[in-house]
């Protein structure tokens, strides 16, 4: 079977190896063949050791950013700060919601009002002017009012961006999650907990404090 | 007319109630529900004459929401008006496919408000009409 091999790659190989190739001593070849092999899986065992020590340091170095005291970074902090950010503005809204509906039956009430009293004075009396601009006033007021409510739509429309966020964040978690896993198998670690089983903060918090977090 | 308003915004059920009642709609008669899902029980339960709906909800969507409302014989042929922020092409596109009756972007006024749900009974009074 050696003598099939072909003569080109002969030059690529070895002396050492080449010489076996040539004799008839098969086990000698098989022999030096694995030491080539466990040579260079070594090499690449140790790049690999290398590389899984310095995304674990990286992965370490974020998560103490992450934690440091002060910073809102945390992730489960920064969903927290949009979920209140949402119920503060959708309080602010729902305050301008509340004085436009407790405002209309009054401008309503006041238009009502005044077209009764235009109904029975004629001319330019007191009562006819002041009931002229009390219906103008309450028109007016009814029309910023409407205008008021529609303007709080803004908690609405920032409110889907805000949420969107929230979600991005939740993958950024995970990702992070997993490559704290992956790091930690890859330095040889066992993980008990596997990223997609971490289901609450505890969990989370659990799992990172294996890792040095 | 009884109506419902669809959206997981609860200051946009009740802006969306508020331009309703200045419109001259009773409010009495306005029900609302946060997502599909609730819309749609609420839909097997009692009968309404228009619907309001957001499209981005939790559970259930606003598309799959009109989709569920186009199945069910007892709903297939409510006016669904879709009030949203999505003014993509495609899902403009997609709502019509599923039967929606009118669209409105938002921010809106209450004068756009008042203009669809206008053509809406308008179009239906035409082919009811037709028929």
């Amino acid at each position: 079977m050696n003598a099939e091999l072909p003569l080109a790659i002969d030059n690529n190989l070895p002396p050492q190896l080449r010489d076996l190739l040539d004799s008839a001593d098969g086990p000698a070849f098989e022999k030096a063949l694995d030491v080539i092999v466990r040579q260079r899986e070594l090499k690449l065992f140790r790049a690999l050791g290398q590389l899984a020590r310095d995304l674990h340091d990286a992965v370490r170095h974020l998560g103490g950013e992450l934690a440091h005291d002060g910073v809102t970074a945390v992730v489960a902090d920064a969903r927290q700060d949009l979920q209140d950010v949402l119920e503060m503005s959708a309080q602010a809204a729902n305050r301008s919601l509340d004085f436009a509906e407790r405002m209309r039956p009054q401008a309503d009430t006041l238009s009502q009002n005044a077209s009764e009293v235009l109904a029975w004075t004629s001319g330019n009396d007191a009562a006819a002017v002041l009931a002229r601009q009390a219906l103008e006033f309450a028109e007016a007021s009814r029309a910023g009012l409407a205008d008021m409510v529609l303007a709080q739509s803004w908690q609405d429309l920032t409110g889907q961006r805000i949420k969107k966020v929230a979600v991005f964040i939740g993958s950024v978690e995970s990702s992070l999650l997993e490559l704290v896993r992956l790091t930690g198998a890859l330095a040889g670690s066992e993980t008990p907990v596997r990223a997609t089983q971490v289901s609450t903060q505890d969990d989370a918090d659990r799992l990172l404090s294996e890792f040095g977090f | 007319m009884k109506i419902l308003v669809v959206d997981d915004f609860s200051t946009m059920r009740r802006i969306v109630r508020n331009l309703l009642v200045e419109l001259g709609f009773s409010n009495a008669l306005i029900h609302d529900a946060d997502d599909g899902e609730n819309a749609l029980a609420m839909l097997r339960k009692m009968p309404f004459d228009l619907v309001v709906t957001d499209w981005n909800m939790p559970n259930m969507n606003g598309i799959d929401l009109l989709r569920a409302i186009r199945a069910e014989a007892a709903t297939k042929t409510l006016p669904v008006l879709m009030v949203t922020a999505e003014n993509n092409r495609d899902q403009i596109i997609a709502a019509a496919q599923a039967g929606v009756n009118g669209y409105v972007v938002k921010p809106f006024s209450a004068a756009t408000l008042e203009d669809k749900i206008s053509r809406i009974f308008e179009r239906i009074a035409a082919s009811g009409a037709k028929a």
